[in-house]
């Protein structure tokens, strides 16, 4: 096992799937990427490992025989603050939304690829052990300006109550800014609060991704005023975000 | 207007017209008979004691008893007394001269007249009660019978000319009857229409999975049988998508167990080009599971209809391509509202640049508004589709087989499952090779 990070320990996962033909090799996997790696067939045993180990974080199949992971993820939200990615079989946006609103941290659609999954966990680890990770369950609706983003339904909706659709990448940028108001965000940071939700905003500059949702949301792009650069440092969302 | 216009479309009205019809003809066939009896009662009436007062007066006069001027009601007269021009009656003259033959006279001629009478006519002869029954019958049967060597036996017999009376007395009962008849049978057929008609109207506004209330049972036994019927016939429906809803969703999962786990497996393979092959292979698979899925779920897409920047949405679809490093690019417009599920156009957009990319090499995406419909046209540089084969591209599951390589695979489930989703928005899909060379494929959509 190698760590050339400067972590103290290595971090203790628990992963939960009833199924043996991903959750064995997964481990493996998992354990070749420098995890510490304890495995549970079902919730039942979920609870007895999360007992008896300092678990660091979660990696939960949602469906499982007997009680599924989304009771769970509210049983481990309920007793502390520990990190949940969740793994689904189904792509239907609203198991996403109640696990979101459970209060996991991310989740992957089956079949994911293991190296992504492996990256999410150490951005939220990274995030968990920097503090910069986010308490607040992401589902709900922000509004700033003649604006709401309705993030359950990754929506952005104008006064009119008219649909305007993000790209992925638009969408993750946004929600960023609009849940850290008045904050100014480097690109670095920017990237990495975004890169972490889905693999497709790694290549993209911030600074193009910025400047088409300047054209969707300012009404003059050239002079913006909901989102303003900052000299020298990055980007901020200078309106008032109030949560709906 | 034809008879088939005139013939009531609705149940009620064939109803209440084919019972007017059958009334009708019930009163006509009654009036018939009752005319029928009517003159044979008023013929045997003035017959026998016509005759009977002839065979008197003749008695008398061959007994030397009556006078040269007549008796009684019958009068004896030189010459036919009877004027010309008036109407006569020879059944009636007929059926005399039979009864007088019987009785054993002879007589040359017998004529048998009606003559209108007015109230101020003077029969002065005759008693006042006879005149009176003369007038209120309107009219009278002058009757002579020559008797060979004696001259004309006159007399007359009050004769009912007009039938206006039993005519009024017949329409009114027809009326009545009508309104007695017909408003029940009218609203029988209300009781039995009204249900059915909101039956068909359940019926065709009928969209498996939305949760209509059940149809009220209303109206007779029969109707109330259907209309159970059919809430049971949409109770089974339903049931039957839940069921193969809650299939899917297994089969789904089942698929995407193995898949899963094959995908975790292959990280272990050594070799790098090996390993992206596989990859690409599973998330080909899945992509296309997911397509089956949305395809068979599209009957009841769970997402409502929204106003939507479709430019924003073209816009968004392409920036995901562009993400991934995609030749695709897209002249953006100006907003563009429309009312569309978000997602499910997502994804038959989607599915268009796919293909291009795919075939074609890259997409170049336009916005065309029109004053009717919105086109959203995917342009590609590909080598096009035969003519003949443009409209076989549609069905699932059929791919061209000039591109026979695996990884071509599900043009066709890709492309219906665009065209089921872009029907559902009452739109149509339509590919067009360019002069120039490439192929077009145009979503049209009705503002």
């Amino acid at each position: 096992m190698a760590i050339d990070e400067p972590m103290a320990e290595i971090p203790h996962l628990l992963l939960v799937d009833d199924e043996r033909s991903i959750r064995e090799p997964l481990a493996k996997y998992l354990e070749k990427q420098g995890f510490r790696v304890t495995q549970a067939g079902d919730a039942e045993a979920a609870r007895t490992r999360l007992a008896a180990y300092a678990i660091d974080l979660v990696v939960l199949d949602i469906m499982m025989p007997g009680e599924d992971g989304l009771s769970l993820t509210r049983h481990i939200r309920e007793t502390g603050d520990l990190p949940v990615i969740l793994l689904t079989a189904r792509s239907e946006e609203t198991d996403r939304i109640v696990g979101l609103e459970m209060g996991a941290d991310d989740y992957v659609v089956k079949p994911f690829s293991p190296r992504e999954l492996a990256a999410r966990i150490k951005v939220i680890l990274r995030r968990a052990a920097t503090g910069s990770r986010q308490h607040a369950p992401e589902s709900g609706a922000y509004g700033f300006g003649d604006w709401v983003l309705k993030s359950g339904e990754r929506t952005l909706v104008d006064r009119d109550g008219v649909s305007v659709p993000l790209s992925t990448g638009e969408y993750n940028l946004l929600l960023a800014l609009v849940q850290r108001p008045r904050q100014v965000l480097t690109r670095d940071q920017l990237l990495d609060l975004t890169q972490g939700r889905e693999a497709a905003a790694f290549d993209r500059a911030i600074d193009n991704q910025i400047s088409r949702l300047r054209k969707k949301i300012e009404l003059d792009p050239r002079n913006p005023e909901i989102i303003k650069t900052v000299w020298g440092g990055g980007y901020t969302l200078a309106a008032e975000v109030t949560r709906l | 207007m034809s008879a088939r216009a005139l013939w009531p479309r609705s149940l009620a009205g064939q109803m209440a017209l084919l019972v007017a019809i059958a009334l009708f003809v019930a009163q006509a066939i009654n009036f018939g008979l009752l005319l029928r009896e009517r003159n044979r009662l008023r013929f045997e009436q003035i017959i026998s004691p016509t005759v009977t007062r002839l065979v008197d007066t003749e008695d008398r006069l061959n007994s030397g008893v009556a006078t040269e001027s007549g008796h009684g009601h019958v009068r004896i007269t030189a010459i036919n007394p009877i004027r010309p021009g008036l109407e006569r009656e020879p059944a009636v003259e007929r059926a005399i001269a039979a009864a007088l033959n019987e009785a054993g006279f002879h007589p040359s001629a017998v004529i048998a007249a009606v003559r209108p009478v007015h109230r101020d006519d003077r029969h002065a002869h005759d008693g006042a009660r006879y005149a009176s029954r003369l007038t209120r019958f309107g009219a009278v049967l002058d009757i002579a019978v020559a008797m060979p060597g004696q001259g004309w036996l006159v007399l007359h017999a009050p004769w009912p000319h007009d039938n206006s009376g039993l005519i009024w007395g017949l329409i009114a009962q027809t009326l009545v009857l009508y309104v007695v008849v017909l408003l029940p049978v009218l609203w029988v057929g209300r009781r039995i229409s009204l249900p059915l008609k909101s039956l068909a109207g359940a019926a065709r506004d009928f969209k498996p999975g939305s949760d209509q209330p059940l149809l009220a049972e209303s109206g007779p036994a029969d109707v109330r049988e259907v209309t159970a019927a059919f809430n049971l016939l949409r109770q089974r429906v339903t049931a039957m998508l839940d069921e193969k809803d809650r299939m899917l969703g297994a089969i789904g999962h089942d698929l995407r167990t193995p898949l899963a786990a094959l995908r975790v497996r292959i990280e272990s393979v050594e070799d790098e080009s090996d390993r992206t092959r596989m990859a690409d292979t599973i998330d080909e698979m899945n992509r296309t599971l997911d397509d089956i899925l949305s395809l068979a779920r599209l009957g009841r897409p769970s997402e409502p209809p929204v106003d939507v920047d479709l430019s924003a949405l073209v816009d968004a679809v392409v920036e995901d391509f562009r993400d991934l490093g995609e030749n695709v690019s897209f002249e953006d417009g100006a907003r563009l509202p429309m009312k569309l599920r978000p997602a499910l156009m997502r994804r038959a957009v989607r599915n268009l640049i796919e293909n291009a990319v795919k075939y074609g090499r890259r997409a170049t995406v336009r916005l065309a508004p029109g004053a009717e419909a919105v086109e959203i046209i995917v342009s590609d540089a590909g080598p096009g589709i035969p003519p003949e084969r443009l409209a076989d591209v549609f069905d699932p599951f059929t791919r061209l087989e000039t591109s026979r390589n695996r990884e071509t695979g599900g043009i066709g489930l890709g492309l219906a499952l665009a065209r089921a989703i872009v029907a559902d928005a009452r739109g149509e899909i339509r590919l067009e090779n360019r002069p120039e060379g490439g192929l077009d494929a145009i979503i049209r959509l009705p503002r």
